[in-house]
């Protein structure tokens, strides 16, 4: 599957996984966040962060006509305000691929996988 | 000054987040980076107001513990990304100084730079050029200092210098600030905190508002917003960047800054207004700058004026012709241009989508004539054009209209939908027609076609027989089966196709054919051939059922 993208010239595909990866890139920006879990840490053996080319595992991202839904798996560093990280790569994801690809996000779900204690 | 306690700690505390508070607007305005949505000041001034809150309900003669009470303010208040990284900045530097009564320089210095490294430890990627790296430079300047300052004043002057010349290298860090031309907008409130705490060391008053040098900042981080919002030069509502300074005068009307604001924001948007006891400074995009200048002189002299047409800067900068009023559209006129036919709505789209400039409908029941053929070119306005028929018995027409055309044109003498799809992947339009027509026509000779259509007679062909309304394949044009079962001879038409080399195949299914019964097929062809790529689309042909390319 693939998110379709059409103007006056013709047809743009974009591989879900390369919006998985700007939004996985665009998220591990933000302050507070130390990476992008497993959607099903379990299953996928994962229980570590992912790397990059695993990002697909902690983004997913559905088309609905001219719209974007994302859910995003994330680990935050503790001591933070979570609230205030999710509500950050809500709009930190939104905007970068409303920038790069064009397209309207809809809703960017968060949901925190895990908390990571820094060697503090 | 050799240390400090809870209770002038708290009073730092206290004097940073007004200074910050202050000066909040100023800060959104810098906000362009990660978002420019312009809330960082409010974000980071809420998050120090609520720590310097908690600090002032916990005011302690131990500084560790006063530390404490701002590090909790911070967290439950943070807001935005600045805001929290002010707070792990605090929350390290608190958690080293928790079992300390005072502070020394030296053991406030390390406090800082043990919140740089918390600060730093929260985050996967830092960003340079952001509130991180102020921070950063600021506490490493501060250990550097310690080790021969004792005095916790011009520790802090020190720490305050540094920080300010590190917030003026954000830019060289940070493209997007440089391409705005402003500094970060968090490492400018980190900066503003700063300035509180030494305030309160020296036993200063702050001036009420940073003014001067930083108006510059302000506007170009005023046009940057406002510049974002359109694209098109027709898109600009006030026309007129305006700026201009009002010189109080007595006996004229009296300044009131948020009624004067008011005032203005009806001529216009973009509106910044600075003040101070003598002097204003304005800018303004609007329509009417001399009606906002008359407005200005009932309070005074004017000053520096500067009208600047934004519509003629914008035309210059997109470089093209700029007309009031409605924009006129130009025909787009394309150098180079493919010209196909095609039978199907969604062929066409397919074949435009590839790069075809015009599709010209028809094939095997109505072929385009020479004029059509002709007509279709000139409509394209090309002046360089390859025509791919994509039937053989439009080769002739297609051939005869290159001859009339007086352009540089070439036939590619595709003979199915599939070879015209790979001819137009081989277009290459650096290339000259000669050569585009050889590189194309060595392409599509790769691609092996299949089409499934239907008997209209009995008949016997190449020793197949074929009834009336039975299913027929063709491969490469040659009749291969002909069977009542649609499936049937789809199947072995894809079984005569497949070779090892085949990497790629594209089923185009049409009119008759359901979305589901095309995915079935393409999904057997996935099963039994597992080295393939299928593509499936909806060409919506008619006659042809399914229309094969196997590459």
């Amino acid at each position: 599957m693939s998110i379709e993208l059409k103007n006056e010239f013709g047809l743009i595909d974009i591989s879900q996984d390369t919006v998985a990866q700007i939004a996985g890139g665009a998220a591990i920006e933000c302050y507070g966040i130390v990476g992008m879990a497993s959607k099903h840490q379990i299953r996928d053996g994962l229980t570590d962060i992912l790397r990059k080319e695993n990002f697909t595992k902690g983004v997913l991202v559905r088309q609905e006509k001219e719209n974007l839904h994302i859910d995003m798996y994330i680990i935050v560093s503790y001591g933070t305000k979570i609230s205030e990280i999710a509500y950050q790569v809500q709009s930190k994801v939104k905007y970068t691929l409303n920038k790069s690809l064009g397209m309207s996000v809809k809703s960017v779900n968060v949901y925190v996988q895990g908390v990571r204690v820094a060697n503090v | 000054m050799k240390s400090i306690n809870g209770i002038q700690f708290a009073d730092m505390v206290q004097m940073g987040a007004h200074h910050l508070f202050q000066n909040a607007d100023y800060v959104d305005a810098l906000n362009v980076f990660p978002v420019p949505d312009g809330d960082t000041g409010t974000n980071m001034n809420l998050s120090m107001t609520s720590g310097a809150k908690e600090t002032a309900a916990h005011t302690n003669e131990h500084i560790g513990k006063t530390a404490q009470a701002l590090s909790k303010g911070l967290l439950m208040g943070a807001r935005g990304n600045s805001g929290v990284i002010l707070s792990q900045l605090f929350r390290g530097f608190g958690k080293s100084i928790e079992q300390f009564d005072t502070l020394n320089a030296k053991q406030f210095a390390d406090a800082l730079n043990y919140g740089v490294e918390t600060a730093y430890k929260a985050v996967m990627k830092p960003v340079e050029g952001t509130i991180l790296t102020v921070a950063k430079d600021s506490a490493r300047k501060a250990v550097e200092v310690s080790e021969d300052v004792e005095d916790i004043r011009e520790l802090m002057e020190a720490i305050v210098a540094e920080a300010k010349k590190s917030l003026d290298r954000t830019p060289d860090l940070l493209p997007v600030l440089k391409e705005v031309g402003v500094v970060d907008s968090g490492g400018q409130g980190l900066v503003f905190v700063y300035e509180g705490f030494l305030a309160s060391l020296k036993g200063e008053e702050l001036p009420s508002k940073t003014i001067g040098s930083s108006m510059d900042d302000l506007v170009s981080a005023e046009h940057h917003m406002s510049v974002q919002g359109f694209m098109d030069t027709a898109d600009i509502e006030f026309g007129f960047c305006t700026e201009f300074m009002v010189r109080f005068e007595d006996g004229k009307k009296a300044f009131d800054e948020t009624t004067f604001r008011n005032d203005l924001s009806e001529y216009g948007d973009s509106l910044l207004v600075i003040s101070d006891d003598e002097i204003a400074k304005i800018h303004i995009h609007s329509e009417t700058p001399g009606e906002v200048l008359t407005y200005g002189q009932q309070y005074g002299d004017l000053i520096k004026i500067k009208i600047e047409n934004m519509r003629q800067q914008h035309t210059e900068i997109v470089g093209e012709g700029y007309s009031t009023g409605e924009t006129t559209k130009k025909a787009e006129i394309h150098p180079y241009a493919i010209v196909t036919v095609a039978m199907g709505s969604g062929v066409s789209e397919l074949l435009k989508s590839l790069g075809a400039s015009a599709v010209i409908e028809g094939g095997q029941t109505m072929n385009p004539s020479t004029e059509d053929i002709v007509k279709a070119i000139e409509a394209v306005g090309a002046e360089r054009v390859l025509i791919l028929p994509n039937n053989k018995n439009i080769v002739m027409a297609a051939e005869q209209a290159a001859e009339i055309l007086g352009i540089e044109a070439a036939v590619v003498p595709t003979k199915t939908i599939p070879q015209g799809m790979a001819a137009i992947l081989a277009f290459n339009p650096q290339a000259t027609v000669e050569e585009n027509k050889n590189n194309m026509t060595e392409s599509y000779a790769q691609v092996k076609t299949g089409q499934v259509t239907f008997a209209v007679r009995d008949t016997s062909i190449d020793g197949v027989e074929i009834k009336k309304d039975d299913f027929m394949a063709l491969a490469e044009g040659k009749i291969v089966l002909s069977n009542p079962s649609l499936k049937e001879v789809t199947t072995s038409l894809i079984q005569t196709l497949m070779d090892e080399e085949a990497e790629i195949v594209t089923v185009i299914y049409g009119e008759g054919v359901s979305e589901e019964e095309a995915n079935e097929f393409a999904a057997f062809i996935e099963a039994k051939y597992g080295e393939v790529e299928v593509e499936v689309y909806n060409g919506k042909q008619p006659l042809y059922p399914y229309i094969l390319s196997v590459e």
